[in-house]
């Protein structure tokens, strides 16, 4: 009584009309969850729950790389056409962008531009001094635009599978799957190469090839203590082509992995029809946290070490 | 009586070097997720400490945030990706 004495006057009248017509989210939410429950219970009681293992499915054929093309010890396949899509999309979208800026940009030019002073003044700009800043960005922003382009189109399901092909109107193409350049160890390996001999080369060029290796050594540090600590900064550097290697790589592929079982591929190994629908909801969340959170992040994460690594390699003082 | 005892005795080995395998998985994936969730669960933590201390650093931590939690979750790959080796590969 005395709570809807204190509620105006006509929130109370209209609101019984309004969630007559159209349900609340809370009604949404639970008219979802039923579905989702319902569906459970209803393939389980025609399918059962009891499967047979399913073993001539193998979900590391989704990783498989075929040669499309031969070229001697080089081949064409999968990966390689992935590299492709993700670089023609960085140089596409800036290139385009750039020649087409306007005084008032509309939604795409803003989004790249944030991006641009996201690579510029967040990542570039907070490792390194000015001068360094301006002739290392082209290089940083190019590896985290290509990294977060292979890692994105990784999520658009490309027809590139051709261990299975499927039919179309009499037309036989490759079955859809979902592949990234950078759930292939090469890929961010080389990446990585290119990153730890372009941070030694900095350094060996701003301090000479005994001052860098001086450098390594933290200041302070004398006598026997300065070797034994020498040869650990050594390994730690040799370290972090390897720590960048694996964190994008495995990322990517744990990414890929979990929303290929989540998706299907575990109701499929072991022949329980209820269980993907059951996982289904959960392999969509994890699309969408993958789509919005690990493609760009993973990307950034790369491209700021990128740069902590420059700035660090000639820094006077370790 | 001697064979049947050898060959019981292969066969356990066979499944001991099966069940090693699964439990290197499941401690490099298990206790690999324990450590990063741990470590992510800190970072959160201290992150929103601080911008409800200094909330006008805000961009600044939101930065170094992500920046601890990619690192603190590729921890968590490592010891997946070692898992992984122990059951697939070695």
């Amino acid at each position: 009584m005395s709570a809807s004495a204190h509620s105006p006057g006509p929130a109370t009248s209209t609101a019984p009309n309004g969630a007559r017509r159209k349900l609340s989210t809370k009604q949404k939410l639970l008219l979802a969850a039923g579905v989702w429950l319902g569906g459970i219970v209803v393939l389980a009681a025609i399918y059962g729950v009891k499967g047979h293992r399913n073993n001539a499915f193998e979900p590391q054929n989704e990783f498989k790389l075929d040669n499309w093309v031969n070229l001697g010890i080089f081949s064409i396949n999968k990966a390689v056409l992935y590299l492709v899509l993700a670089a023609v999309a960085t140089c596409v979208s800036m290139i385009y962008i750039a020649r087409r800026m306007q005084a008032r940009p509309n939604k795409v030019q803003a989004a790249v531009e944030v991006l641009f002073s996201l690579m510029r003044d967040n990542i570039t700009g907070s490792a390194m001094d000015e001068k360094m800043a301006a002739k290392w960005f082209p290089f940083i922003g190019a590896l985290f635009l290509f990294i977060m382009f292979s890692n994105l189109i990784g999520y658009i399901p490309l027809p590139t599978n051709t261990e299975h092909e499927i039919s179309v109107f009499g037309l036989s193409i490759p079955s859809f799957s979902l592949y990234a350049a950078t759930a292939n160890l090469a890929v961010p390996l080389v990446l990585a190469l290119v990153v730890f001999f372009s941070y030694t080369f900095e350094g060996v060029r701003a301090k000479g090839p005994i001052g860098y290796l001086r450098g390594l050594i933290p200041g302070g540090v004398t006598g026997g203590m300065a070797v034994a600590i020498f040869f650990l900064e050594v390994l730690s550097n040799l370290m972090r082509i390897l720590s960048l290697t694996i964190r994008l790589f495995a990322n990517i592929l744990a990414g890929h992995l979990i929303i290929l079982f989540m998706a299907g591929a575990l109701a499929v190994i072991l022949g329980i029809t209820a269980l993907g629908w059951f996982t289904l909801p959960f392999g969509i969340a994890l699309f969408a946290f993958e789509v919005g959170l690990v493609a760009a992040l993973q990307a950034f994460i790369f491209a700021t070490l990128t740069a902590i690594y420059l700035g660090g390699a000639v820094a006077e003082d370790h | 009586m001697h064979i049947a005892f050898i060959t019981f005795l292969a066969a356990a080995t066979e499944e001991t070097a099966k069940a090693g395998k699964s439990i290197g998985l499941g401690v490099g994936g298990g206790l690999g997720a324990v450590g990063a969730g741990v470590g992510i669960g800190i970072i959160f933590g201290k992150a929103i400490e601080a911008i409800t201390r200094q909330p006008e650093m805000r961009d600044e931590i939101t930065q170094l945030q992500w920046l601890g939690f990619a690192l603190t979750e590729a921890c968590f790959f490592y010891g997946l990706v070692a898992g992984l080796l122990a059951a697939f590969i070695v």
